[in-house]
């Protein structure tokens, strides 16, 4: 269980709040980069740690991240044109640069330099790989450009998907630590979605249900290892690393491709569930891309036009009773990400953490939360800066290998759970 | 446009009942979650075994714990498993009393092993045996600050057999953390 103030001070990100002052410390991903797919394109809303901006890439291809408002009558920018090296209100024709700078007032003398008295708030957006990052706090702060493995590897090794999942980002992210539902909620998955299938892990995986955990702090996070009988007395082991505030990594299955994600508030009752797949050392197959494309692996399907998942609360996320009776699913939920989204958001937007009954298997959520506090109350009481935003602590792996028992995860697979570039990931 | 909207939001085979998740999972439902206690009481038992797992013990015992108990061992000398059977373990309650390894852990829910150093294995061993045998879940939690790679490893080796979870926490304040989280 968690106290009621430290559930509210880890799940709630507005400006000013503790936890939204951390998250203003990351680079943090804000768009795909084909929503903004060329110079001049239609701008596009973004709401992001509760605060409502707009996204455009003018017409020199600088990115754009600024408060969605005129700052003359409050008009949304989003009916903006983008023209010229600049938004343009249709309003009355104010017009902003890239960084929110006000560059035209039509109705106010050209010398008076009225404009450059009006500023939008406007962040930074950089591309790094398929995606737009944005840095939201103080850029004398502003930490090294993200290097994270998947978006730095070659285009054609590396594919980004994102779906909007409707509650609080801590509990989509301690979905993505919690490894032990794995063996419960996806068994249906592993023995049928391509791009989880054939691997000999997940016979381990699906032979033993009471794995036995270990937890190790990293420097930027936590190493998560969850260990499972194997053949004559080894151990099929499985570390998940955790990376503050919130990206995680999937244990890869045979030459899959790797999977994670980052869990990045809307605001404090929505979250973007990012979802990336690459392969270290080669690129991906047309069938592995189709596979993600079509809403495999940790990707999902959508309503056509938008973000939001096909499978939604809407539609009970399309249940399907006699696929869970007949074995393919073992929820009656298609997919592995809607598996997991559906039951996140059943909890409600923001689960009520002081009724819950966690066991000491949960200990890697447990520590989470902890690290997280401390940052948290570390940054806002003391200044300092929170672990996760050093390019070293990003250039991490997840890992899959078989042990003899008397060998630590952590000291066995130090090489396995960092990047390398040209070696492929340790998977079984 | 509103056809087109029907057909993206809402499949007439799964029409938005009173009971669906579209209205269950709102905040102004949450509201009406059955208020009442949904556990009982935790037994946790909580054995230091060595003397910087003790001091780190020490520091919380006096907070209000929910029923939790815990244990020293009553000299540093190293046991043997093989000679040292539950009765003989020589346990102590924080005020100095003596403390039957048995009767502690019969009816406990969860044993907390805490070490600083791998100098206590085979206490280790007798104690989890004991929560073994009551299939009772054994957490270990090796407390790690200050201290080399290598006497860390040896304090997670002392565990590594006996524990369902395993924990290396740098800092000691996980230990009132964790204990909290699982309602000791």
């Amino acid at each position: 269980m968690l106290r009621k103030d430290v559930n509210d001070l880890l799940t709630q990100t507005d400006p000013g709040t503790a936890m939204g002052e951390m998250f203003r410390q990351y680079w943090i991903p804000a768009l795909l980069a084909k929503e903004l797919p060329e110079d001049d394109c239609p701008p596009v809303r973004v709401k992001l740690l509760g605060e409502r901006l707009i996204a455009f890439c003018d017409s020199k291809g600088r990115y754009g991240l600024i408060d969605e408002f005129c700052a003359h009558r409050g008009v949304s920018l989003w009916f903006g044109r983008n023209e010229e090296a600049g938004l343009r209100c249709p309003y009355h024709g104010w017009k902003y640069d890239y960084t929110g700078q006000c560059i035209e007032v039509p109705s106010e003398p050209e010398e008076s330099g009225f404009c450059q008295k009006i500023k939008l708030k406007g962040y930074p957006l950089i591309k790094v790989g398929d995606v737009l990052w944005t840095h939201m706090g103080d850029k004398d702060n502003r930490p090294p450009e993200p290097t994270w493995e998947f978006a730095t590897v070659a285009p054609e090794q590396t594919y980004t998907s994102k779906r909007w999942q409707e509650c609080n980002w801590l509990q989509a992210m301690e979905g993505g630590i919690d490894s032990s539902h794995v063996s419960w909620l996806h068994s249906g998955s592993l023995k049928s979605d391509p791009l989880f299938k054939g691997a000999r892990g997940n016979q381990y995986n699906q032979a033993d249900k009471k794995p036995v955990f270990e937890v190790v702090e990293s420097d930027g996070g936590l190493f998560i290892g969850a260990r499972r009988m194997a053949e004559e007395g080894h151990y099929y082991w499985r570390i998940t690393p955790w990376v503050m505030p919130s990206f995680t990594m999937v244990p890869p299955r045979g030459d899959h491709p790797v999977h994670g994600h980052f869990w990045i508030p809307v605001d404090d009752e929505n979250c973007w569930a990012w979802s990336f797949d690459y392969h270290p050392t080669r690129a991906l197959t047309g069938e592995e891309r189709q596979a993600m494309i079509d809403g495999y692996g940790v990707h999902n399907q959508y309503v056509p036009g938008t973000f939001r998942p096909k499978q939604n609360k809407d539609n009970d996320y399309l249940m399907d009773r006699e696929a869970q009776k007949r074995g393919e699913s073992y929820s009656g939920i298609w997919g592995i990400a809607m598996q997991d989204a559906s039951l996140q958001e059943s909890m409600g937007p923001i689960v009520d953490r002081t009724r819950e009954n966690l066991v000491s298997t949960d200990n890697g959520i447990i520590m989470a939360r902890h690290r997280l506090r401390k940052a948290c109350v570390g940054l806002r009481d003391k200044g300092t800066l929170p672990p996760g935003r050093a390019p070293e602590h990003q250039q991490v792996r997840s890992a899959a290998r078989v042990l003899p028992p008397d060998e630590p995860f952590k000291e066995a697979m130090k090489d396995d759970l960092r990047v390398r570039p040209g070696v492929k990931q340790t998977s079984v | 446009m509103g056809q087109d909207l029907r057909e993206l939001f809402f499949d007439p085979n799964h029409p938005t009942m009173l009971g669906a998740c579209a209205r269950a999972a709102t905040a102004a439902e949450a509201r009406y979650r059955v208020p009442y206690p949904n556990s009982a009481t935790r037994a946790s038992r909580v054995f230091a075994l060595d003397a910087g797992a003790a001091e780190a013990m020490y520091a919380i015992t006096e907070e209000p714990w929910q029923g939790a108990h815990f244990l020293t061992l009553a000299n540093s000398g190293p046991v043997d498993p093989e000679t040292t059977g539950a009765a003989d373990l020589p346990l102590a309650h924080p005020d100095g009393s003596a403390a039957d390894l048995m009767a502690e852990i019969d009816g406990a829910d969860v044993v907390v092993l805490l070490a600083s150093s791998g100098e206590n294995e085979g206490a280790a061993e007798v104690i989890a045996r004991e929560a073994y045998h009551r299939r009772i879940m054994s957490a270990g939690l090796a407390l790690a600050g200050g201290q080399s790679d290598r006497a860390v490893d040896r304090t997670v080796n002392s565990m590594r057999r006996f524990a369902t979870v395993l924990v290396v926490a740098r800092d000691n304040d996980f230990i009132p953390a964790m204990l909290t989280a699982l309602r000791a």
